[in-house]
Order: structure tokens, then sequence, then C-alpha cells
């Protein structure tokens, strides 16, 4: 072949293999190895950092409602004892009050009877004393002394007089 | 050797081809043999450096090799101390070059390597395939840049270096390495290695080989088809090794044409002026706007390489009939 650009050329071919594999070689060793693991590190740290990201925000997400879930349990459960106390302290006041109407109608009720008994005391006082003066002034009237017995029925007599109809 | 005269005074003109049209014109000027000295090897009798033969192979520092050795230390250097710097740092915070590299291993594995070799492979065959991609483009790159032209260009304007001098040849080194197709078929090869590995790794050996032919066929079909997919075997490398070859060859090629055409038009009209003229207007511009699209070329064909290195590794892989 006298072509030039066709010329073959054993030496050259078997350059280009040496030059080209010695050169894969190195790069293989010292730049695409390397540059390639960290190329698929920062990838898997995107990744991982985006996933993270994902991950915490979902968790906030879920704090925020189970504290939102709390607030309102919390809130409910404020309301609940305010309006138990509101109720409890109603039916305390209603108590006392009862109680206080009751003692005051006992007391009432005690006087009005003591006053009561102590008019019929007193009106049992009046009556005997108004018998003893009436006998006493009867018997100086007649000048004579009864028997007990008659002594007795005239009180009697002279009682059912007094007394008024019952 | 006699400078030719037609090419002194339009040194100005451009600063690709000049010395070269310098050294091969022997009284006329010779655009074929201008553009191919710039495309090829060096001559198997001039290499930049002698070595010794192993085995009966040349091992010698041609163009080249030296392209070769130049771009693997580039890119070496340049990637190593880039990712080094980058994994020092307390955070990971990429700057400055790291961006564009992030940028390059990101889309090459996230988009060329996991959606071929599938997520169980990508740490197996991400260096691999990256350093295909870093090293084919690198070479395109630096073969797109006219730095060891311009550097002929001071040698040979203040230099003056004997011919085939150890300055001229390295000077002269500056040719895409990936325009020769010994480079492309080599970087082949080690695909074609890579999808027997692949389908090994993923299958077993014996397994790999099975499923290069669909299974539960008549025994008629598998005459036919095994043979085809034997073909289709070496076809891959084949395609692969012609097509970055050839595309790295044509822009270079279609730049020189257009280049040559000061010194054709000079030597036609036995004026420099109408030569000077025509560089300035004809030349320049269309060299410039092929230079253009040789960027986007560079790019392109470093991405299907790549690209296609990475499906037939994962059709070892992910073995779908």
């Amino acid at each position: 072949m006298d072509n030039a650009l066709v010329q073959p050329d054993p030496g050259l071919f078997v350059w280009t293999i040496l030059v080209f594999l010695v050169l894969l070689y190195l790069l293989k060793r010292y730049a695409w190895g390397p540059l390639l693991a960290a190329l698929d590190e920062r990838q898997a740290g995107i990744r991982k950092s985006l996933d993270d990201a994902d991950r915490a925000r979902k968790e906030l997400e879920q704090v925020q409602q189970e504290s939102e879930a709390i607030i309102g349990k919390a809130r409910g459960e404020a309301d609940a004892i305010v309006s138990e106390a509101r109720s409890d302290s109603a039916k305390l006041r209603e108590d006392l009050r009862r109680q206080a109407q009751q003692e005051a109608q006992s007391i009432v009720e005690n006087a009005e009877r003591q006053i009561q008994q102590e008019r019929d005391r007193a009106l049992a006082q009046i009556r005997r004393e108004a018998v003893d003066v009436s006998i006493m002034i009867a018997s100086k009237l007649i000048r004579r002394n009864l028997s007990p017995a008659d002594n007795q029925a005239l009180i009697d007599e002279a009682l059912k007089q007094i007394q008024p109809p019952a | 050797m006699p400078q030719p005269h037609q090419a002194e005074p339009t040194e100005h003109a451009t600063d690709h081809a000049v010395d070269h049209g310098a050294e091969h014109g022997e009284g006329g000027f010779d655009a074929g043999e201008v553009i191919i000295g710039h495309v090829t090897n060096s001559s198997p009798d001039h290499p930049i450096l002698h070595l010794p033969a192993v085995f009966g192979i040349d091992f010698s520092i041609s163009k080249h090799v030296f392209m070769l050795l130049l771009v693997a230390t580039a890119v070496f250097l340049l990637i190593t101390t880039t990712v080094r710097r980058y994994l020092q740092q307390e955070r990971l915070v990429p700057d400055g070059f790291m961006n564009a590299l992030e940028f390059i291993v990101e889309f090459i594995r996230d988009s060329i390597v996991l959606p071929n070799v599938g997520a169980k492979y990508v740490r197996t065959w991400a260096p691999l395939i990256l350093t295909f991609f870093c090293f084919i483009l690198s070479a395109n790159v630096i073969g797109l840049i006219p730095i060891f032209e311009v550097l002929g260009l001071i040698d040979h304007t203040v230099l003056h270096t004997g011919e085939h001098s150890l300055v001229k040849n390295i000077v002269h080194g500056g040719t895409t390495a990936t325009a020769n197709f010994n480079v492309t078929a080599a970087l082949a090869t080690i695909t074609f290695f890579a999808i027997i590995i692949a389908g090994t790794l993923a299958h077993g050996f014996i397994q790999h080989w099975k499923n290069l032919v669909p299974h539960g066929l008549a025994w008629p079909v598998y005459i036919l088809l095994i043979p085809i997919e034997i073909m289709g075997m070496f076809v891959k490398p084949f395609a692969l090794t012609m097509r970055l070859a050839a595309n790295m060859t044509g822009g270079h090629i279609a730049i020189f044409a257009i280049l040559s055409f000061v010194f054709l038009f000079a030597q036609a009209f036995g004026s420099n002026l109408a030569g000077i003229g025509v560089g300035l207007f004809v030349s320049v511009p269309l060299a410039v706007g092929i230079n253009g699209l040789e960027i986007i070329v560079v790019l392109v064909q470093a991405y299907v390489f790549t690209l296609l290195s990475a499906v037939f590794i994962g059709m070892a892989i992910n073995v779908h009939h």
C-alpha cells in the first residue's frame, strides 16, 4: 500500500493500546474512581437529606397534631372542671341556703312551741290562782267550810265554767 | 534543499501549511503531497525518536505516537489535578474547570453509560467510557489547534534547524492522532475486547458467545445467522475505526486544500499578490468556517465513538433478541 493515509502501522497500533490502557488505569485509579464515588456519595447525601427533611416535616406535623389534640383535650378538661366547680358551688350554695332555712325554721318553730308552752303554763297558773282566789272569796262569802268532797265538786264545776269549751 | 520561492512571501497571509509547503514543494507546489504530509504520520524512516523494533514491530516515536503521549499526559494531569483538588475540599463545591468536568462525567454516566449498560455495571464501565471520551476528544481538539504549525513557522523563520533534526521532528508533530486509522483501530480493538469482557462478566464466557444469536430457532436459520453475527462482531469496531479516522482526516484535508489555493494561485499567476488576495478573501474565511464546523465534528465524533462503545457493551450485557 503506497497511500500514506492507509499505511498499516503495527507500532502505532500497539502504542495506542498501551497508552490508552495506561491512561485508563491511571485515570480510573486517581480520577474516575474517587470522583464517581464522591458523586455517588453526594447523590446519596442529597437523597438522604431530602428524605430527612421529609421525615422531619412529617414528624413536625404529627407533633403539631398531637399538641393540638393535647391542647384540645386540656381545654375540654378545663371546661369540664370549671363547669363542675360551678355546679358544685351552686349546689353547695343551695344546700347551705336550704340548711340555713331549715335551721331558721326549726328555731322559729322551737320558739313558737316554747312560747305556746309558756303561754299554756302561764294560763294554767293563772287559772289555778284564779281558782284559789275564787275559792277564798267563795269560802269567805258563804262562811262555811265545805267538805273536801264538796270543795272538789265545786272546783270542778267552777273550772268547767272558766275553761273555754274545748 | 532549496527553499521554494513561492512559499516565502505568503507566510503572513496564513499561518497554516506555510512551512510544509516550503518543505515539500520542489520547484512546483504539490498540494496533494503537502496535504498528505500534514494529515499522515511521519514516514517510518524519519520518526521523532528511533526505538528498536520488538517482535518485528517498529516502536519508534512517530508524530502520532508523540501526539498520543502528549494527549494522554495532558488529559491525565488536567483531570487528575482537577479531581484531586476538588476532592481535597472540606465541602465538595466544584469550581472552575471542575464544573465542566463534573458536567461531562455526570452526562456520560447518566446519559450514555447508565441507559445502555444498566445500573448494575455503571461503576464497572463508566471509567472506560469516560476515558474514551476524554482521550478522543482531547486528541481531536489538540489536532485542531495549529500550535505545532506555529512552532514550525518559528523554527522555519528563526531557528533554521537542519532537516530531520529532533526540533524539527517534534515541531512537526502537530497532527490529529485520531485521524490515523491505526490509532482508531487500536481504540476500537479495546471496545471489541470490552464487549467480550462485558458479556463474560454478565453471563459467563460460554453464555456470552451463545448470546450472540437468539436461541430457539430452526437450525437452518443458524447457518445464516451465525456467520452474520460473527461478521457483525468485527464490523462494529471496524465501523468505529473508520468513522472516527475518516471524520478527523476529512476536515483537515478540506482545510489544507482550501489553504493550498493561496500557493496554487500564486504559482498559476506567477504573482504573490494573487496568492495573498485569494488567501485573504477566499481561503482564510472558508478555512475559518470549516474550522468552526470541525469544532462540532470533533465533539460529535468523540461523543459517537463513546456512545457506540457504550451501546455495544450494553448489548453484550442486556441481551435482547
